[in-house]
């Protein structure tokens, strides 16, 4: 609002993505690392004593099926967010490359395009999944789960390139280019990409947290795989045996508490790279 | 916002997680002090307005109907769980639950066998019987309703119209009170077929006076029935949550007079939702009879509040004598499944000491023969095979059968920190873990595989003869059967550890019933079916065990009863043989104990366990439920146990 | 001129959605393992005293195949469905034959539709209300509180949500029943009443988990809009904190809350069928669940079109009175 607040932001902006990128950066490195200091399969059931308190031993204790709930969730963590970055670079592709196609061809073309993002933003997906889920149900590798949240997510961030295309393509600049002569796809390389970019970032670190979230959903009710450890599996296990009346809340306090700082680290990153990005127009 | 807020944003985020945690928590406190319950108030109203002293409340077997005004026993899909079947109907013969003896209840007796071929039978009916609106029971109810399903085969849908239409040949009224039947086979479970065969009846008798006006029989929903048992529909929630049965005034001349008058004049049966609210609203005293609990939350509403009570003070709690099993069906026929060897070595690698503890914290009872091991079969089946067990040996000289299981269960336990006084002696501990399940002995199994040319991979895992990987799927129940479920996940546990390469499919209901009735998908599933034992009448559950309904190892087509595949003409003789016996003879129980030999020796179906059927009670409003040490009936809330239950429990004064 | 061609070019888009939506509904389900006619006929057999004769068997499969409308190959049955769904006519349920499977949506209908546009609304009042607050005072410390509880709320799954719901105002401070039980007969100012009580702890939960996001995304629109240049100048004006955040400030950044509702409603939908599961609340989703379970695909594929419908009409009624808010399409400029 005053002039001094104006160095002061800037500053904050890159503390707001300095903590999101340290906060993920944590759980990722973590997460990858940490697997290598143990020989111990995390999912084997039995593995230990049921029902231990936390020790220093079994930092979180142990689980109603005699796992190790820390060392649990650590690949927990880590497929979770294998999944997520798979997913999103899947739905970044797709999204990109029909947003800007549909904006830029237009014609039947965009038309086509624009039903199947509306068909697809509109259909409520848990139905079609629970459907779908019978059919490929405990068959579902991971790549299965991730193909199917392909499927059912790349609609939203299309939506969003297309009207940025949309905009975009009456654009001076733009126009030079087309009569100058240059083809379509060196147009939206090299002239709209880089305008997408910023767009991109944000939507591919949103569409980590919304593969995360609903794999958690379909894995609680028993429709992703949930022989392996992902933070949708714990909260699936817990909820099954009960974990919070049996006095075990620490079984599924872990996984909230992590999806939260997780979000949290990402949320910031995304918000932050998006002030930071803006700002720099703004300066350029 | 300036970073000098960033303190502030730290200290809300853990204030709300905090609360976030104290939530998650709580219950570790409750409501009241742990071990104090909550005291009943007197004078309390249930939500659906009758006196909460007056009202039993039981949670629903079957969760949630979207069929709740349905009461036509002549269509499908009638609320039978919720009721129909105990307060509401009679039978001509009702089956003990707990002995698997049938006893009469619309009859006056037993069926009188008039022929040497056993297809003519007299059927006598107890005189002073009266519908709820105070018409009569006669002879003329019971022609009725066999002219009903004769005349209405195409329309009706009740699988029992098919079953008695292709059952009896002719029938004819003799008086009022007695009529004859002639069946188109001999048949020696007329009393079953004609009666109850413990779930419930092929024969469901319906009211002349008031069907006999019904146009359209199809569509007809009965939605507040006549009965003939000693309750009637009070309300019913049009959403399919609950039913509220009201006692009758003349109970005294219902089905169910002889067994004494119902204590609770309310029966009120809701769903209770799914197991976590389940268990808050079990230990706030909101219902008195719970189904399926899992053993955890049990526990720990035994924790939370003294009323609540299992079947037994002791491990395993619970009631094991289920009329089912658990077990794993084979695809008998699919390579590689159809080496004995293959079969033996899953059943040894199959540590069922764990998996029961795993899944089930160790509440459970092994049984080795293909049934269940109850009241019933021990003595016929169990006891005589023990010797024979001892001594059973592989072909390569192992001897695969464990005895001291329940002792080392025992031992087990303690190790975990169970408390010894809740663990069994002496002969409580085979009585409660059962006589003796088979060794859980991987090096014995990988020297089986091997011995057929299957040995383990770079990756650990067991391959083909040919050497290609082999991936085994086990087919379990998703999350609408939770123990189940985890019994199968705990299975896949304990093989993979073992060697086996195992993709554990979890599957809806439909696709399950689907799946063990064609069994064209299945490698091995985890089912009951197959064990089924309710008398000692094996061949009821055998007898479509055949060379005729044996159908190709990857066929689709559908399965008449003989899921495993089982290809042994020993077998199907024997079967058939018993199924022409008098089943009161020796030598009908002996015939059974040769098919079980013949089963095991080629382990064409590796059963577990008695399905652990929890059934606690809450009796901070009704007490002297069926017990351990007070079992006058079996502590099912379904079946013909409950009208006992009802004629027994006591209200507790407040 | 050109508001008639935004209703009608929306209007087309609608029924294009729902075509391809009910096309999907029917050829998915299809591909599901579970035959119900098989699994009739295995009860019958498993149950019978003795078994069917082939013949017996054969008539029994034919007959239902015609009760269940399963004549015909896959495209015959598409074409028959098409025909009764524009009629409204799903057939009869298979679990609890033959009740008609409309009978059974009609009775959940209201109770997932009143759920669900109450808290819809509600959460969507509250969350940008409170995100314009924030947003407009975003210097002050209160507005950073909310903005983290925005944050903490958004990312808890569902299940969670709800189970923490039940626990802290049923088990732990008993206001709200663990699970819901509604009475039948007429609808009375008690009977009311109590639907509402039971209803409330779904309803906050559904808030609950719509209010984060709209917190963070009403707040982080709000502080963008209130630098624009006419803000600025509206306060140079003199005009009040309040006028300026309500008349300037919202209804501009109103508009794209709008279409994220639209764009939400789907996801929305998602959640109700969860909460109905958890809360043991009698609707759609509670009905979808159960058919799935049973291979019931005539409920099934009734209740997914109804929702679709819903949710395609919903976003369509939005969609329509959206140039009320935007002066750009109604003015035709």
């Amino acid at each position: 609002m005053s002039q001094p607040t104006k160095p002061r932001k800037l500053r904050k902006f890159n503390l707001r993505l300095a903590i999101g990128l340290t906060i993920v950066t944590i759980l990722a490195a973590g997460s990858l690392i940490l697997p290598f200091f143990t020989s111990v399969d995390p999912a084997a059931q039995g593995t230990y004593l049921k029902n231990l308190p936390p020790s220093a031993k079994h930092l979180l204790g142990t689980n109603a099926l005699g796992q190790d709930i820390f060392w649990y969730l650590v690949f927990a963590v880590r497929n979770s967010l294998l999944l997520g970055v798979t997913v999103s670079i899947g739905i970044t592709a797709i999204s990109t490359f029909l947003g800007l196609s549909a904006g830029f061809i237009g014609g039947w073309y965009e038309r086509v395009v624009v039903v199947f993002m509306d068909t697809f933003i509109t259909i409520p997906v848990l139905p079609i999944l629970i459907v779908l889920g019978a059919i490929v149900r405990g068959n579902t590798s991971f790549f299965v789960v991730a193909a199917i949240l392909i499927v059912f997510g790349w609609a939203w961030n299309a939506r969003t390139i297309r009207s940025m295309a949309l905009t975009l393509r009456e654009r001076e600049f733009i126009n030079m280019a087309r009569f100058s002569g240059a083809g379509v796809m060196p147009i939206i390389g090299r002239e709209i990409f880089p305008y997408v970019y910023a767009f991109m970032v944000v939507g591919f670190i949103n569409t980590i947290l919304f593969a995360i979230n609903t794999e958690a959903a379909l894995a609680v009710i028993g429709l992703s795989n949930v022989v392996i450890p992902t933070l949708g599996s714990i909260i699936f296990w817990a909820l099954n045996y009960n974990a919070i009346m049996i006095g075990q809340p620490l079984w599924i306090i872990a996984p909230i508490v992590t999806t939260v700082a997780l979000f949290l680290g990402l949320f910031l990153t995304s918000t932050g790279y998006n002030e930071l990005f803006a700002e720099r127009r703004g300066v350029a | 916002m300036s970073i000098y807020h960033r303190p502030i944003r730290i200290v809300v985020l853990l204030a709300f997680l905090l609360s976030l945690i104290a939530g998650c928590g709580a219950p570790a406190a409750g409501p009241a002090a742990p071990g104090e319950a909550p005291a009943p108030a007197a004078g309390a109203m249930t939500e659906v307005g009758t006196p909460r002293a007056e009202t039993l409340i039981v949670q629903t077997f079957d969760g949630k109907t979207n069929a709740p005004d349905n009461m036509n026993p002549l269509m499908s899909g009638y609320a039978i769980w919720r009721g129909f079947r105990e307060l509401a109907w009679g039978y001509l013969w009702e089956m003990d639950t707990a002995t698997g003896k049938s006893y009469p209840e619309l009859a006056a007796e037993l069926p009188v066998v008039l022929n040497d071929e056993y297809t003519q039978f007299e059927i006598r009916l107890r005189p002073g019987v009266y519908w709820s609106d105070g018409v009569e029971f006669t002879a003329n109810d019971v022609i009725f309703t066999l002219d009903t399903y004769f005349n209405n085969r195409d329309k009706l849908t009740y699988f029992g119209v098919p079953v008695i239409t292709n059952y009896v040949k002719s029938y004819e009224k003799v008086d009022d009170y007695t009529l004859r039947v002639e069946t188109v086979k001999p048949a020696y479970d007329f009393a079953t077929t004609m009666g109850v065969y413990t779930w419930g009846s092929a024969f469901n008798i319906v009211p002349k006076h008031v069907f006999e006006k019904v146009e359209d029989l199809a569509a007809f929903k009965n939605e507040y029935p006549v009965t003939l048992g000693a309750y009637t529909l009070k309300s019913y929630d049009p959403n399919g949550q609950w039913h509220l049965w009201e006692r009758r005034a003349d109970w005294d001349r219902s089905a169910t007079a002889p067994l004494g008058e119902p204590k609770a004049k309310y029966v009120f049966y809701k769903n209770f939702g799914d197991e976590q609210t389940r268990t808050l609203a079990f230990i706030k005293n909101e219902y008195d009879v719970d189904t399926f609990m899992s053993p955890d939350s049990i526990d720990a509403a035994k924790a939370q509040n003294p009323k609540v009570r299992t079947f037994a003070d002791v491990f395993p709690y619970h009631d094991m004598n289920d009329a089912c099993a658990y077990g794993i069906i084979i695809n008998n026929l699919k390579a590689p499944l159809d080496k004995p060897e293959v079969r033996w070595a899953l059943a040894l690698s199959l540590d069922l000491q764990n998996v029961g503890i795993n899944s089930m914290s160790g509440q459970f009872k092994g049984s080795a023969l293909p049934m269940p091991d109850t009241q019933i079969t021990r003595p016929a089946f169990f006891e005589p095979l023990q010797a024979w067990l001892n001594e059973l040996t592989l072909p390569d000289g192992y001897k695969p059968y464990n005895p001291n299981f329940g002792a080392d269960m025992v031992t087990r336990l303690t190790e975990m920190g169970v408390d010894p006084a809740q663990l069994p002696t002496g002969d409580a501990v085979t009585g409660n873990f059962g006589l003796g399940w088979w060794k859980a002995d991987p090096a014995e199994a990988e020297k089986l595989m091997n011995s057929v040319g299957m040995t383990k991979g770079a990756d650990g895992f067991y391959t083909l003869p040919d050497g290609s990987p082999w991936t085994l799927e086990l087919v379990i129940p998703s999350d609408w059967n939770k123990v189940m479920q985890r019994v199968g996940f705990s299975i896949a546990d304990s093989w993979t550890k073992a060697g086996f390469k195992v993709n554990a499919r979890q599957v809806d209901n439909a696709e399950f019933t689907t799946v063990q009735n064609t069994n064209a998908l299945l490698q091995v599933m985890v089912n009951w079916t197959t064990s089924c034992v309710f008398n000692t009448n094996f061949v009821n559950n055998w007898r479509t065990i055949r060379a005729e309904n044996l159908k190709p190892a990857d066929s689709n087509e559908l399965i008449t009863g003989n899921t495993p595949r089982i290809d042994n003409q020993f077998i199907f003789d024997k079967i058939a043989e018993a199924g022409a016996m008098d089943m009161s003879k020796p030598e009908f129980l002996e015939a059974g104990q040769e098919i079980i030999k013949e089963m095991i020796t080629n382990m064409y179906y590796i059963n577990m366990m008695n399905i652990p059927t929890t059934i606690p009670t809450n009796e901070t409003y009704w007490t002297n439920f069926p017990k351990q040490d007070n079992a006058y009936a079996v502590p099912y809330t379904w079946w013909s146990s409950f009208k006992k239950i009802l004629a027994n429990i006591e209200p507790v004064t407040q | 001129m050109k508001l008639a061609q935004y209703v009608v070019q929306r209007f087309i888009g609608y029924l294009l959605v729902l075509f391809i939506g009910i096309t999907i509904t029917f050829f998915l389900p299809r591909l599901m393992p579970g035959d119900p006619i098989n699994n009739y006929i295995s009860q019958v057999q498993a149950r019978a005293g003795q078994s069917l004769s082939a013949e017996a068997t054969q008539q029994l499969r034919d007959s239902l195949a015609e009760l269940y409308g399963l004549q015909g190959d896959i495209f015959t049955q598409y074409r028959n469905y098409l025909a009764r769904v524009v009629r409204l006519d799903f057939g009869p349920s298979f679990t609890y034959y033959p009740e008609p499977v409309s009978n059974i949506l009609l009775d959940a209908m209201p109770w997932t539709a009143g759920l669900l546009i109450t808290t819809t609304l509600l959460s969507w009042l509250i969350g940008n209300s409170i995100g314009l607050i924030a947003g407009y005072f975003n210097k002050r410390r209160w507005a950073t509180v909310l903005e983290v509880v925005g944050i903490i709320l958004y990312p808890i799954p569902y299940y969670i949500l709800a189970l923490v719901v039940i626990l802290l105002f049923a088990y732990w401070i008993a206001l709200f029943p663990l699970s819901p039980t509604f009475l039948p007969g007429p609808m009375t100012w008690n009977k009311a009443v109590s639907i509402i009580y039971n209803s409330f702890l779904p309803a906050l939960t559904l808030i609950l988990a719509g209010f984060g996001w709209n917190v963070l995304a009403m707040k982080a629109l709000a502080v963008a809009t209130k630098e624009d240049a006419y803000v600025q100048f509206a306060r140079l004006k003199g005009t009040t904190d309040r006028t300026r955040m309500t008349n300037y400030v919202f209804r501009n950044a109103m508009l794209p809350q709008i279409t994220a509702l639209v764009l939400s409603l789907g996801f929305i939908f998602n959640g109700a069928i969860q909460t109905e599961v958890i809360f043991s609340y009698p609707g759609i989703g509670m009905t979808m669940r159960a058919a799935a379970g049973a291979g019931d695909y005539n409920l099934l594929y009734g209740a997914i079109i109804l929702t679709i419908f819903s949710v395609a009409t919903a976003a369509l009624i939005l969609d329509l009175i959206y140039p009320l808010f935007d002066p750009r399409i109604r003015l035709g400029g």
